[in-house]
C-alpha cells in the first residue's frame, strides 16, 4: 500500500432520554405512521467569524424543501425546531466524561455547546449541537499506541426516508438522540489496524452499559489522505470489516485522480479549464427512441449537454474496480437532484441514442476529436445545475476535500464538501457546564472497567466460549448484573446467550428480555425449578406477555406459568415417592418428569433406596 | 469580563481578545483565539476557540501556562455582511424596511451569551438578495431592542416614522420587531396611524436569524409582497402553520402570542385575519370578506395621525383571592384595564357570604377619583356580557367600561393609553374607549367553519 494518513471516527448512541430533551431515544417502527409532517425550507448563515462555511453554501445553493416524520412517541417540540432545547442531560454528560477518562483524555473545565451548520436538512433547526468534552487521549493497540484527539458529545441527526427530486424526507424519531463521537488521530497504520481500533473503540464504549444495540446504534466514518491528495472523510461504514476495504479503495482513487491531474496538467499549460454554459440540445432528439430522454422530454423537461474540452479518454479512466472518473462527475451532477449523466466515454448506444443523434450532439457542442461530452436528461433547472456542479469538478486541478458516503463493498460516493471551522458558532439557548476538579475525582473513582479487565474477569467464571460469547453480547451489562446477585454464571450465560437465541429461532417474541428471563432466573436461583425447565418456562411466561396480561406483577406472571404449565420442581420426599411408586423405572420417571427433576438427583435417591 | 485575576494574566503576557494563544497546564496543550468572556460561564475559564471550531472553557490554574502566539485582527467578529447601500433612486418605487430588533435581526452577543438583535435592515437585504427583486427597499434603523423593553415612546418614535416615509412617498411599510411585544406595538400603530394610505406590516422571527432553519426570510418575503399590496391596514405578519406553506396578515388591534416558541403562535382573536400569503410564491389571498378590509384608495387622503398617548396606564390580571388592597394600590394610575374571568368579572361577594371579599368598593373608589377603569376578557376570546350575572352588574355600576366588547386585554389597555393621551377629561376619554377605530370592536360574533359538527362526532 501507498503512504497514507487515516484516522477513524466513531458515533455510537446512547440509551435514555434525548440529549436536550425529554423524549425518549427510541426509534419507532419502519411502517408507523407519522404523528405529524412538516414541510421546512432551509438557509444559508455565517458564523461568529464572519465566513460563510463552503459546505453550507454548496448546500444553501441547492434549494430543497424539507419533508419531516414527527413521532409522538419520541418527538416533541424541541425535534420540531418549535421550543427551545432543554440544557445538556447530566446524565450522558457523565458517561462522555467515563469515556473520556477510560481514553486517558484531558477533560475540559468547562463544557461549551455549539451549533455545527447542516443545512441538508438532516437537522429541522440548521445545525447540529455538539460539544468536545476531552482532548488528547491515548488506545493501546496491537501496532503500538493511536491518539485519540477528542471526545465529544453530540445529537444524533434525523433519519432519511426518502430522495424525491423535489423535496427530502427525514424521519425525526432518531434526531436528537444522544451520540459519543471520538475521533483518533491520523495514526492508523494499515487496513487492519483501522479495523481494531474501530473494533477496540467499539468495545470500551460498551463498557460503560449505556449504549444503544441494534442497527445504526453505532457508526464507523474512515478518514484518508495521501500525499499530494486531500483529507476526505467516508462515512457510515457497514461493518468493521469494510473499513479495510474502504481505505484501500480511497488511497486508489485518491492516487488515480493525482494520475489524471497530471494528465489534465499536461493538456492545459493555461492550468484553466473554461467551460461553456450548458446547451439546451432538446431539439436535436425530437424522434429518439432513448427511454431517458424520452421521459425527460415527456415531462416538459429537457435535454442539455457540456462539453469538456481535452477530455478524451478521461472519463472512462477507473479509479478502482467499479468506479470512474466519470462516476466521479455523475456524483456531483447527482447533487442537483438529477439521477445521472450520460458521458462520451460510455457505448452510447445502450442507451438507444441512433448514430445521427450522436453526430447531432457532436455538432451541436462543437466537439473534436480531443473532447468528451456530458448529457443529462431531467428538468430544465435540475440540467443545468447538474452540468454546473460538473464543469465545478471537472475544472479542479487537485483532488477535493470530500465528505463521502460508504457504499457496500468499501465503495464510496460524494455527499457534500469538507466542511471547515466556519460552520461552528455557539449555542446560546444552552448554559456552559462547569466541569470542577472534586466532580472529575468522582468520577474517576467509579470509571467503567476496562474491556481486557472485564474478559479477564468472565474468563474466570465461565468457560471460554461462553466468556467470550457474552463479552461481545449486548446483554453483557445484565449479565453483570445479575452475577452480582449471585445468580449463577453459567446458567445466566447459557440462558442470555443460546437459550434466547433457540427461542428467537422458534420464533417465540421476548420484547423485554429483562422482565421476562429475569424472574424466570429467579425461580430457578430459588429451587423451585430445575435447569431443564427455564427454557420451558421462559416461553410460557413470553406467551402470557403477548396475551397482555399487563398489571401482573413478573414473579405472579412467572408462578402462574409454572403451574400452567406443570413445571414445579419434584424433589426431596415427593421424588422419593414416585421413584418408589414406580418401582425404580428411571426412563419412565425422566420421559414423565424430565423438566421436573434434577437428574443428579434423581440418582441419589434411587442409589440409596436401593440399599 | 473575565476575573480580574485573568485579566491582568492576559496584560502580562500581551495578551488580547482575539488573540491566538497557547495554554499548557497538566500535560495538556490547548491552541485556539482567545474569545471575549459571555457574561455567563465561570470568569476564571477562558474561553477559546480551537481550530476545529469548538469553544472550551480553560480553567487557569496556577500551574498553567499561557503565551501569546500570534496577534488576531482586532475585533473578533469581523462584520463583513453583506450590505447594500444603494438607496433607491428619485423616481423609483419603493417599499420602507424599518428596523426595531428583536430575533428578526439578531447575532450571538458576548455580553449574555444570547442572542441580541444587531442586523440592520440593509445587512438583512443583503443577506436575502430575494428581498430586492419584490421591491426597490430603502431601510433604516430605529432601535434595537428586545421587543419586552419598548415603551410608549418608542411606539411615538415609530409612528412618526412611519407618517415621515408616507410623506416622502413610500409605497409601503415593513416594520421588524420582536415577537414578544409584536400586537401590542401593531394595536399602537392602529390608533396612532389611522386609516393608512399604504399598508404597514410588522414583521418577526420566533427562531433567531443566525441559525438555518430561521423564519426571517419567510416572514420578511411575505410582508415585503404584503407591503406593496393593496391591504391598507396595521397588521402584523407571520407564519399560518408550523410548516414553510404560508403566512397569515393579523389585523393590529386584533392579534396575539399565542405561543412562547412556535412559528405559529400568532393568531387573529375574535376576527379572520386579513389575507393568506403562500409560500414561496408569495400570492395573496384575502381572507376577508370585501368590504372589511381597507384599500389604498379608500384611505388615501382619510388618514389620521394621532400620535399622543399616555403612559400611566396597568393592565391587571383578577383571580380568586385577589384583595381590595391591590385595586387601592393602583390610585395612582389614570388608566386600569382588568383582565377579568368569564364575561368580565372579579370577585364581588354577590351571594353576600361571610367568607368572600368583594373588590368592587375598592375599584368604585378607583373610578371615583378619576381613574378610567376597563374592562376585557381573560379568557382571551368572546365578548364581554357584564348584564347576565350580578358580579358584572354591579362592576358597571361602579363605573367600569367595557360591556359587550369583544376587545383582546392587551388592546385595551394600549387603547386606553392612547385615548388618555388624547384627552384628559375621563369622561371623553371613556366615550373614545367605547368608540371603534381600527377594528378593536366588532358589533358581531362570527360563527364559521370551526363550529361545524366533524364527521366522527
Amino acid at each position: 500500500m501507498e503512504i497514507f494518513k487515516s484516522g477513524i471516527e466513531i458515533h455510537q448512541r446512547l440509551a435514555g432520554t434525548k440529549l436536550f430533551c425529554n423524549c425518549p431515544s427510541r426509534l419507532v417502527e419502519p411502517d408507523a405512521k407519522p404523528s405529524a409532517t412538516l414541510r421546512r425550507t432551509l438557509h444559508k448563515v455565517q458564523s461568529e467569524l464572519g465566513a460563510t462555511d463552503k459546505a453550507a453554501a454548496f448546500e444553501g445553493s441547492l434549494n430543497k424543501t424539507f419533508t419531516y416524520q414527527c413521532f409522538g412517541q419520541s418527538n416533541c417540540l424541541v425535534e420540531a425546531d418549535e421550543e427551545p432545547p432543554h440544557g445538556l442531560s447530566r446524565e450522558h454528560l457523565k458517561t462522555a466524561v467515563e469515556i473520556a477518562l477510560m481514553l486517558k483524555a484531558k477533560i475540559v473545565d468547562e463544557v461549551w455547546v455549539m451549533r455545527k451548520t447542516v443545512i441538508d436538512g438532516s437537522n429541522t433547526s440548521g445545525f447540529q449541537r455538539t460539544a468536545v468534552i476531552g482532548l488528547g487521549g491515548l488506545l493501546e493497540t496491537s501496532k503500538g499506541p493511536v491518539g485519540i484527539q477528542s471526545i465529544c458529545l453530540e445529537e444524533e441527526s434525523a433519519g432519511i426516508v426518502g430522495e424525491g427530486k423535489e423535496a427530502q424526507t427525514y424521519r425525526l424519531d432518531r434526531l436528537g438522540m444522544p451520540l459519543i463521537e471520538i475521533a483518533t488521530s491520523p495514526d492508523i497504520k494499515d487496513a487492519g489496524h483501522g479495523a481494531e481500533v474501530a473494533q477496540k473503540l467499539g468495545m470500551c464504549l460498551r463498557m460503560t452499559g449505556k449504549c444503544q444495540r441494534g442497527l445504526g446504534s453505532i457508526r464507523q466514518d474512515v478518514n484518508i489522505s495521501i500525499p499530494g491528495g486531500a483529507r476526505v472523510e467516508i462515512k457510515g461504514a457497514q461493518s468493521l470489516e469494510d473499513i479495510p476495504v474502504l481505505m484501500q479503495n480511497e488511497i486508489m482513487r485518491q492516487s488515480r485522480l493525482l494520475e489524471i491531474i497530471k494528465t489534465l496538467k499536461d493538456r492545459f499549460p493555461e492550468s484553466t479549464i473554461g467551460f461553456e454554459k450548458p446547451a439546451d440540445l432538446s431539439e436535436l432528439f425530437k424522434s429518439t427512441t432513448c427511454k431517458v430522454v424520452l421521459r425527460a422530454l415527456g415531462q416538459g423537461g429537457s435535454v442539455h449537454g457540456l462539453r469538456l474540452p481535452r477530455h478524451n479518454g478521461l472519463l472512462g479512466m477507473e479509479l478502482y474496480p467499479g468506479r470512474r472518473y466519470g462516476t466521479e462527475l455523475s456524483d456531483y451532477a447527482k447533487a442537483a437532484g438529477v439521477s445521472g449523466i450520460i458521458h462520451s466515454d460510455e457505448d452510447l448506444k445502450k442507451y438507444g441514442f441512433t448514430v445521427q443523434e450522436i453526430n447531432a450532439v457532436l455538432h451541436g457542442l462543437k466537439i473534436n476529436n480531443n473532447d468528451s461530452f456530458v448529457l443529462v436528461a431531467d428538468k430544465q433547472a435540475a440540467c443545468i445545475k447538474a452540468l454546473e456542479l460538473v464543469a465545478k469538478r471537472a475544472s479542479m486541478f487537485f483532488v477535493p476535500e470530500e465528505t463521502r458516503k460508504a457504499l457496500a463493498q468499501g465503495a464510496s460516493s460524494f455527499l457534500r464538501p469538507l466542511p471547515g471551522s466556519a460552520r461552528m458558532y455557539p449555542e446560546t439557548d444552552v448554559l456552559p457546564v462547569r466541569l470542577k476538579h472534586d466532580y472529575l475525582q468522582r468520577v474517576a473513582a467509579h470509571l467503567p472497567t476496562s474491556p481486557e479487565a472485564a474478559l479477564a474477569n468472565l474468563k474466570s467464571i465461565l468457560n471460554e466460549d461462553l466468556a467470550n460469547k457474552i463479552f461481545k453480547s449486548q446483554h453483557l451489562s445484565l449479565f453483570q448484573t445479575l452475577v452480582a446477585q449471585q445468580f449463577d454464571p453459567t446458567v445466566t450465560a447459557v440462558t442470555l446467550e443460546e437459550t434466547l437465541v433457540s427461542l428467537r429461532r422458534e420464533g417465540v417474541e421476548i420484547p423485554d428480555v429483562e422482565r421476562t428471563v429475569v424472574p424466570v432466573l429467579a425461580v430457578f436461583e430459588e429451587g423451585k425449578i430445575t435447569k431443564a425447565a427455564i427454557p420451558q418456562l421462559i416461553r410460557a411466561v413470553a406467551k402470557k406477555k403477548a396475551a397482555a396480561i399487563e398489571g401482573l406483577a413478573p414473579a405472579m406472571l412467572v408462578r402462574q406459568a409454572i403451574v400452567e404449565s406443570g413445571l414445579e420442581k419434584l424433589s426431596g420426599k415427593g421424588l422419593e415417592s414416585v421413584v418408589i411408586a414406580s418401582n425404580f423405572d428411571i426412563p419412565g420417571i425422566m420421559k414423565k418428569y424430565r423438566l421436573n427433576i434434577d437428574p443428579a438427583e434423581l440418582q441419589k435417591i434411587v442409589a440409596e433406596k436401593k440399599r | 469580563m473575565y476575573s480580574l485575576k485573568l485579566e491582568s494574566l492576559f496584560n502580562a503576557n500581551g495578551i488580547k481578545i482575539g488573540d491566538l494563544i497557547r495554554v499548557a497546564k497538566q500535560g495538556a496543550i490547548y491552541e485556539g483565539i482567545l474569545l471575549p468572556h459571555a457574561q455567563i460561564g465561570d470568569k476564571n475559564c477562558a474561553v477559546v476557540k480551537l481550530k476545529s471550531g469548538y469553544n472550551v472553557g480553560i480553567e487557569i490554574t496556577e500551574d498553567a501556562k499561557i503565551e501569546l502566539i500570534r496577534q488576531g485582527q482586532g475585533g473578533v467578529i469581523a462584520a463583513s455582511l453583506e450590505e447594500t447601500s444603494a438607496q433607491p433612486s428619485v423616481q423609483e418605487s419603493f417599499i420602507s424596511i424599518l428596523g426595531c430588533g428583536g430575533t428578526i435581526a439578531s447575532r450571538i452577543e458576548y455580553m449574555t451569551g444570547a442572542v441580541f438583535p444587531s442586523f440592520s435592515p440593509s445587512q438583512i437585504v443583503g443577506a436575502f438578495p430575494e428581498l430586492s427583486k419584490v421591491s426597490a427597499i430603502r431601510s433604516k434603523k430605529l432601535f434595537s431592542l428586545l421587543s419586552e423593553d419598548i415603551t410608549v415612546s418608542h411606539w411615538q418614535q415609530i409612528a412618526g416614522e412611519v407618517e415621515a416615509q408616507i410623506n416622502d412617498g413610500t409605497n409601503g411599510i415593513v416594520l421588524m420587531h420582536g415577537t414578544d411585544v409584536i400586537g401590542y406595538t401593531a394595536a399602537a400603530l392602529s390608533f396612532m396611524v389611522q386609516k393608512p394610505p399604504v399598508p404597514v406590516v410588522l414583521a418577526g422571527a420566533q427562531r433567531s436569524s443566525d441559525r438555518g432553519s430561521s423564519d426571517n426570510k419567510m416572514n420578511l418575503l411575505c410582508a415585503s409582497h404584503l407591503a406593496k399590496s393593496d391591504i391598507a391596514h396595521v397588521g402584523v405578519c407571520m407564519h399560518g402553520t408550523s410548516n414553510d406553506n404560508y403566512c397569515l396578515f393579523h389585523s393590529g388591534t386584533n392579534v396575539r402570542k399565542m405561543h412562547t416558541s412556535s412559528r405559529d403562535a400568532f393568531k387573529s382573536v375574535n376576527r379572520p385575519p386579513l389575507a393568506k400569503i403562500s409560500y414561496p410564491d408569495c400570492t395573496i389571498t384575502q381572507i376577508r370578506e370585501e368590504g372589511e378590509v381597507q384599500t389604498r384608495s379608500q384611505n388615501q387622503g382619510n388618514t389620521k395621525f394621532a400620535l399622543e398617548m399616555n403612559p400611566n396606564v396597568a393592565l391587571v390580571y383578577s383571580h380568586p383571592g385577589i384583595k381590595p388592597e391591590f385595586f387601592e394600590g393602583l390610585s395612582s394610575y389614570d388608566g386600569v384595564v382588568i383582565a377579568g374571568t368569564g364575561m368580565g368579572h372579579v370577585p364581588t361577594n354577590s351571594f353576600n357570604d361571610p367568607s368572600c371579599t368583594s373588590v368592587v368598593p375598592a375599584i368604585r373608589g378607583l373610578v371615583d377619583s378619576g381613574v378610567v377603569v376597563a374592562m376585557a376578557p381573560q379568557t382571551v376570546y368572546g365578548r364581554l356580557s357584564m348584564n347576565v350575572y350580578t358580579a358584572g352588574r354591579l362592576l358597571l355600576e361602579a363605573g367600569v367600561i367595557g360591556n359587550n366588547c369583544d376587545w383582546l386585554a392587551e388592546t385595551a389597555l394600549v387603547k386606553l393609553m392612547w385615548a388618555l393621551g388624547q384627552t384628559k377629561n375621563p369622561k371623553d376619554a371613556k366615550e373614545l374607549m367605547l368608540t371603534n377605530i381600527s377594528g378593536e370592536l366588532s358589533q358581531r360574533s362570527r360563527i364559521d367553519e370551526t363550529h361545524n359538527a366533524s364527521e366522527t362526532d
